[in-house]
């Protein structure tokens, strides 16, 4: 009702992601290609700087190295142990994000008040890096478990909340005007239009949040927890063994490479049921 | 594990540890400039630290280190203060800048590194020394042959680093919790005096991991004798690393003098109007580490060499 009225190119569009994130047709073999390309790049990189004599200590960053203290750890029930702490801390935290963030998103998105009256505020917070929050984080939670939580959920609740409203901005206006004609009510209308119609944003706002929480991950696990991907990369920092920080930053781009799959997966599904 | 000061302090101050330690001239920060109740129950080490420079560093003494580019892992730190004693009875200045401003000739430009990186940007020539607590001078003597240029004990001998630290509320509610604390830490300090190598595998990565280091890298540090070419002052008989838990009224003076003289950033005007020996007094908390010594069977145990006043010492200060 209140949202028909709005020009479709006058919103803030989110820009960039769509082309990355909807289309696969170009099937696997580019894919593998790319990725081949890529590992070219950093072997020639490495290779050309890191084998330099004053670099010597830096060997650690040249892909055998590296390769092998990625097999090490793969043995290792620590980094496993790490692997599963990174990943729930992760998920918990854009799950806690999504609840708060879907629900505020879709209204802030229908009603054009709430829109005009959180705008300011949302791209205020949406600017701060989400570390300055650690000593909130510190003394609101009495686990530096939930600190964590926290400063992933600071971290990926703006990109949750602008992208689903986005998502409702973007609903077909006749579907609503056609539902305002048969008498529907608010309620009515999120419930059967504005959810199912933005779901596929939701999606697409769940993977640019996977992205965000791991950038924060690493150092957010500087706080007093004892595991985690990030911790180990501390870890290798503070003793200088590179192929190990390495290692760790290919684990952590397998990992987050799945689990942005796994979302994309549930995406497409999402969007086959929806767009019909 | 807590990996960085500020982050210790914050947990701190929100309740996260009842106890905590804490680099020697940060409570004294947080006593007197930010007024929160805190008391210094007990020392932790003694000693500990050292400036590290490149192997092939033409630096050899303080005042070698004129026009140089120094790291230091806190302004509020027992390795600023020492630093700058060493800088500045040299006659050099200590002056904070930007990396990239011109120095003269009897400048000395300190700023601030977290101490992981510290070895990495000696290496990487960002830098031309840095100061600060062993494994990290270690590290860098294991990893690229970086030379020690002065152990902090070799400049003030068997001086403090960290401290043991509670507030003061805590301690007034739960004092029999806190007493038994302080017996087990100085059981603790007793048992590494004597048994330093197996501290060292304990510590280590090899032994129950507290820490990410290998134990030859820690063994280098807790081994106890230092060798006499390594020393400006071999009579002194210092350790690279030593536990002591009681805290000397004297040095703790001699750290507020200190401090007022030291450069930080920021604000310390608190400073000057800190009456030296009131502070130390009202800083330190001995009943419960006296209590403590005694349970573990006296003082004799951390071998204090004034055996008449074991409570008392004179601050031994030599820098060359």
């Amino acid at each position: 009702m209140k949202s028909i009225n709005r020009k479709l190119d006058s919103d803030s569009r989110q820009v960039g992601l769509d082309s990355f994130s909807n289309r696969m047709e170009f099937g696997w073999k580019f894919e593998l290609l790319g990725l081949a390309l890529f590992a070219c790049a950093w072997i020639l990189v490495s290779c050309f700087i890191f084998t330099r004599p004053e670099f010597s200590q830096f060997k650690g960053f040249l892909p055998g190295p590296t390769l092998s203290a990625l097999m090490d750890a793969f043995q290792d029930s620590r980094f496993w142990i790490s692997v599963f702490a990174s990943l729930r801390r992760i998920l918990v935290g854009i799950f806690l994000a999504s609840i708060l963030g879907f629900p505020l998103g879709i209204i802030i998105g229908f009603y054009p008040m709430l829109r005009g009256l959180s705008y300011s505020s949302i791209q205020f917070i949406r600017m701060i890096s989400p570390l300055s929050w650690m000593p909130i984080a510190l003394l609101l939670f009495t686990s530096f478990e939930s600190a964590v939580y926290f400063l992933i959920v600071m971290a990926t609740i703006c990109p949750i909340i602008l992208n689903t409203a986005i998502g409702v901005l973007h609903i077909n206006p006749q579907w609503i005007k056609m539902a305002l004609n048969q008498g529907a009510n608010n309620f009515q209308l999120i419930r059967t239009i504005v959810i199912p119609s933005s779901l596929p944003q939701m999606m697409t706002s769940l993977r640019l949040a996977l992205g965000v929480a791991w950038i924060v991950l690493v150092p957010a696990e500087f706080l007093g927890v004892s595991s985690g991907l990030g911790y180990l990369i501390n870890d290798a920092r503070d003793t200088m063994e590179y192929d190990k920080l390495m290692a760790m930053i290919i684990a952590i781009g397998i990992l987050g490479f799945l689990l942005d799959r796994l979302f994309q997966k549930l995406q497409v599904n999402f969007n086959r049921s929806w767009d019909k | 594990m807590v990996r960085s000061w500020k982050i210790l302090i914050e947990s701190f101050l929100a309740g996260k540890f009842d106890l905590t330690h804490m680099l020697f001239p940060i409570p004294v920060w947080m006593r007197f400039k930010q007024n929160i109740p805190i008391k210094v129950l007990a020392w932790d080490h003694t000693n500990g630290s050292a400036v590290t420079v490149r192997g092939n560093s033409e630096i050899y003494k303080f005042a070698d280190l004129g026009g140089k580019q120094v790291a230091v892992p806190s302004w509020y730190s027992m390795h600023n203060l020492i630093l700058q004693m060493g800088i500045r009875t040299q006659g050099l200045k200590p002056v904070i800048k930007p990396q990239s401003a011109k120095l003269a000739a009897d400048e000395v430009n300190l700023f601030i590194l977290p101490p992981p990186d510290m070895p990495t940007a000696l290496l990487g020539r960002r830098i031309d020394a840095f100061i600060v607590a062993d494994p990290f001078n270690a590290l860098a003597q294991e990893k690229f042959n970086a030379r020690i240029m002065r152990f902090t004990g070799d400049i003030w001998k068997d001086h403090p680093c960290c401290v043991v630290v509670a507030n003061q509320n805590f301690i007034d509610k739960n004092s029999i919790v806190v007493q038994k604390a302080m017996n087990a830490i100085v059981r603790a300090q007793a048992w590494c005096t004597k048994n330093p190598l197996e501290t060292a595998h304990l510590l280590s990565r090899d032994g129950e991991r507290y820490l990410p280091f290998p134990e030859t890298i820690l063994a280098r540090v807790f081994k106890s004798n230092l060798h006499k070419t390594q020393l400006v002052h071999p009579h002194w008989d210092v350790t690279r690393i030593g536990f002591q838990p009681f805290p000397f009224p004297s040095a703790t003076r001699f750290i507020v003098d200190q401090m007022k003289k030291t450069k930080v950033e920021g604000d310390n005007s608190f400073l000057s109007s800190l009456d030296t020996g009131a502070a130390a007094q009202e800083l330190v908390d001995e009943t419960f580490v006296r209590k403590a010594i005694d349970e573990t069977g006296g003082v004799h145990v951390f071998n204090s060499s004034n055996m008449e006043k074991p409570f008392t010492r004179e601050e031994v200060v030599e820098i060359n």
